[in-house]
Parts: C-alpha cells; sequence; structure tokens
C-alpha cells in the first residue's frame, strides 16, 4: 500500500467529478470494511482512495413516501438494526443485519458497500433481490437507476462504471398477504462469510392457499455470484402450499442450481443446504401469514 | 508523498497526528499516541482485538484509515480507567479470571463498557453477541461471560 493516495472530496459532487477526470485506478471507499482487509491481502491495488464516508448527511438515511422505501447508501446496517420498519413483513432485512458480522462491524459497515462489494457471501444482496430492489447510481453526468438483479455480473463484478457511485436502495414493501424470511449458513453463527444464504419474498392469494408471487434468491444460483433463481420462482407461482408443491420445488431448485465446490463447502453440499433452506423459507413465510402448515 | 495533518479527539484530548494515506487508526493510536491498548491481531477484522469507540461506537481500528477519523472523538481503554462501570468491569474480570492471556482483555472490556452503558442487566445471548466480534485465541468465554453479567450494574446480585 505504500504508494497509496487519499482524496477526500468535500461532496457528492466533487467525487463524482474526480471520479470523471482522475479515476484511472481509483477506488471508492465508504467504511472500508471489505475494502481495507482485500487491499492487505493485495487481491486489489487502488492507487487512489476516494473517501465517500464523510457524506452521512446526504446518504445516510431510511425514508418511506409513495409506497416506497429508500436506504442511502452508507446506511449501516446497525442503523438497518434500529429501525422499527424492519420488524413485520420485513423483517426479512433484520434477520439478515442480526447475522451479519459482529457488532463492531456492523457499526460501520454500510448497504452501498456490501451491495458494490458483489461476493457470493455478501448478506444483503440475496435480501434485497428477493424484495426486487432497484439502485441508483450517479455520476458527473447524471443519475441512472439499474435493477440489483441485474447489477452483480461476474465475481466481485458488477454493472456499475468506474465513474458511479451508488447511491441509493430502493424497493415497495411487498403488498397484500405477503412476509419475507431469511436462512443464513456459515461454519458458526457470528462473524462468519456465508457459504449458502437464501432470501425469500413469498405472497399468497385471498384463500391463503395458493402462491400469488414468489422471489427466490441465493447467494449463488451459478457459479459464484448472487442471483434470483428465477426457475424455482416461477415454479412456486400459481401452486397451492402443500409438502408436494414443497417437495416438487426443492428438486426444481436443484436442477437450477450448478454450484461449484470451494474452501467453503462443496457444490453438492451447498445445494442440499439451499433445498432445506428453500422448505423452512416456504413454510416460516406461509405460518406467518396464516396459510396452511 | 504529503502526510496529511488531522486531529482526532482521543481519550478527551484533541491529538493533532500527520498520517500517510494508507494509515489506519490503530497506526494513528499505537504508534503515535502510544496507544498500547489497542492490539493488532489479524488486521483484517476477524478477530476484533483491536476495538476501540469513534464517537460512541465500536469499531474495530484496522479496518478503518486514520484520516478518516478527522474531527471525530476516539476513546480507548485508556481513556476510561476513571470511569466507574469500567473499573466494576475489570474488577469482575479479575475476580472471575477472566483474562487468560490477555490479548483479547482489552477489546473484551470496550465491548463489555458498551454493553453495560445499553443494559443494566443483559441476557447470555445478549452478552455473547456483544463480543462475537472479539476472538479469545485462549478460548476462555465462559469465564468472560460471567464477567461481564456481573460487571453490568445489576448482574452481580
Amino acid at each position: 500500500m505504500s504508494s497509496l493516495e487519499l482524496y477526500s472530496p468535500t461532496d457528492l459532487n466533487d467525487a463524482l467529478r474526480f471520479l470523471e477526470h482522475d479515476g484511472k485506478n481509483a477506488a471508492v471507499i465508504a467504511s472500508g470494511t471489505d475494502l481495507l482487509p482485500r487491499m492487505r491481502r493485495r487481491q486489489i491495488s487502488p492507487s487512489i482512495l476516494v473517501d465517500i464516508s464523510s457524506f452521512t448527511e446526504d446518504l445516510r438515511y431510511i425514508r418511506q413516501s409513495d409506497g416506497t422505501i429508500r436506504l442511502g447508501a452508507l446506511t449501516t446496517v446497525t442503523d438497518l438494526l434500529e429501525t422499527p420498519m424492519f420488524y413485520g413483513k420485513l423483517s426479512i432485512i433484520r434477520e439478515a443485519a442480526t447475522l451479519f458480522g459482529a457488532p463492531q462491524v456492523r457499526n460501520v459497515a454500510t448497504v452501498g458497500g456490501n451491495i458494490c462489494s458483489a461476493a457470493s457471501s455478501e448478506d444483503m444482496i440475496p435480501v434485497f433481490m428477493a424484495l426486487d430492489a432497484k439502485l441508483k447510481l450517479a455520476s458527473a453526468r447524471g443519475e441512472r437507476t439499474v435493477p440489483l438483479k441485474d447489477f452483480v455480473v461476474g465475481k466481485r463484478q458488477t454493472a456499475m462504471k468506474p465513474v458511479e457511485i451508488l447511491t441509493e436502495v430502493s424497493f415497495s414493501p411487498p403488498q397484500g398477504h405477503s412476509w419475507t424470511a431469511y436462512e443464513k449458513l456459515g461454519r458458526r453463527n457470528m462473524l462468519i462469510l456465508a457459504m449458502v444464504n437464501e432470501a425469500l419474498s413469498l405472497a399468497l392469494e385471498d384463500d391463503l392457499q395458493t402462491i400469488h408471487s414468489a422471489r427466490l434468491a441465493l447467494n449463488r444460483v451459478s457459479g459464484k455470484i448472487p442471483a434470483l433463481a428465477v426457475k424455482t420462482s416461477n415454479f412456486l407461482e400459481g401452486k397451492r402450499v402443500t409438502d408436494q408443491t414443497i417437495a416438487e420445488a426443492q428438486k426444481v431448485l436443484a436442477s437450477e442450481l450448478s454450484l461449484t465446490s470451494d474452501f467453503r463447502g462443496s457444490g453438492e453440499y451447498r445445494t442440499e443446504v439451499a433445498q432445506v433452506y428453500l422448505r423452512r423459507l416456504v413454510e416460516r413465510c406461509t405460518r406467518q401469514i396464516g396459510g396452511p402448515s | 508523498m504529503a502526510k496529511r495533518a488531522i486531529t482526532i479527539n482521543v481519550n478527551g484530548t484533541e491529538h493533532p497526528v500527520q498520517v500517510d494515506a494508507p494509515d489506519r487508526l490503530i497506526d494513528a493510536l499505537r504508534d503515535q499516541l502510544d496507544l498500547r491498548s489497542v492490539k493488532e491481531g489479524c488486521s483484517t477484522g476477524d478477530c476484533g482485538i483491536c476495538a476501540v469507540l469513534v464517537d460512541g461506537e465500536l469499531v474495530n481500528s484496522c479496518l478503518m484509515l486514520a484520516a478518516q477519523c478527522d474531527g471525530r472523538r476516539v476513546t480507548t481503554l485508556e481513556g476510561l480507567l476513571e470511569d466507574q462501570t469500567m473499573k466494576r468491569m475489570q474488577g469482575s474480570f479479575i475476580a472471575n479470571n477472566a483474562a487468560q492471556c490477555g490479548f483479547c482483555t482489552p477489546a473484551m472490556l470496550m465491548a463489555s463498557w458498551d454493553l453495560a452503558r445499553h443494559s443494566a442487566e443483559p441476557s447470555s445471548e445478549e452478552i455473547k453477541v456483544a463480543i462475537s466480534g472479539i476472538l479469545c485465541r485462549c478460548t476462555g468465554y465462559y469465564q468472560i461471560i460471567d464477567s461481564i453479567r456481573e460487571g453490568c450494574e445489576k448482574g452481580g446480585r
């Protein structure tokens, strides 16, 4: 890290201008809980860091208006835990935040940073995918919005351009007879990266028997990138919630997943766990909604 | 590469320090301000023994750049030695033999103090969560958990 430089912009526009003109081999740093260890392991070696951590007035907020919940990119994981909004139907966010790192990491780690890190162990990506979240990306030339489901394009690679900064995550809370749930497996309960994490947003029809909509997301679906399990989600829609439906959906999920092995676990084991979690998630959501159990 | 002049309020005193871009908070605290209760373990956020308070929140000082703390308030164990809650917690650690090698003890005390501020009578589960980011390399967790329970205001009954 000897030749590293640091730029502390005065505001977001200054940061964006800097990236536009001098951003070659720059990295944006928020809390640094992921970036600094990766630099230390020499997995990345930016020549300049652009520090946006002080923009909390502009980028650290949780707001709800017009049926949309908006999280500023610098919202910390502890902020998520302290928000009454994330009980009930949106408890998926609380569940994931509870299992995220440890207190001294949660106190600084940001929602935006977790998403931009784009590893297959990030806790928040499957959660926000299940919620069909959208990301606001700013650059000196303007803003654009991309769906999170299209954001992660490869291992640690995103659709974000080097001149852009993620400023906001937004989503609509689930409507109707709906619930959300999250499961995570690591080698221990706390301060661990996920081997498997899986998030579901489920809505039932008025009969409380039939699945109206399902969005299932995992940290890995094919290869090492988080994604929606589209086939499994589609399979569930329109089906009655029965043991048989869940068993069939587990098979669909197993065929949809194409997982490789690494030091955290084998592809076979991950697939097995993902199927078990699918049952748990469907059953937990259904029970909360008041459907068949 | 030019050094950057910043000011960090450490344990109640404003300290002007000169830092390089890659310097982390732990580097400024240990090497420039000689605060050796802040230990360096894994340097990657996995062991938590560098924990300090920044603006009142527990953080790993190895995962924060010193320059990011310009104008902020940092508290280390040295700054809490006269604090009544900390004194009670330290006494409890001593009484329960909670320090074996002692390497994690300052961070455990910081996390305990942070917990004690928020909860007078924490459950075992709350205590475990509070110290979940700190690795005791001797694995003496039960003594530590007992110490924290007794060190909290209403836990000693």
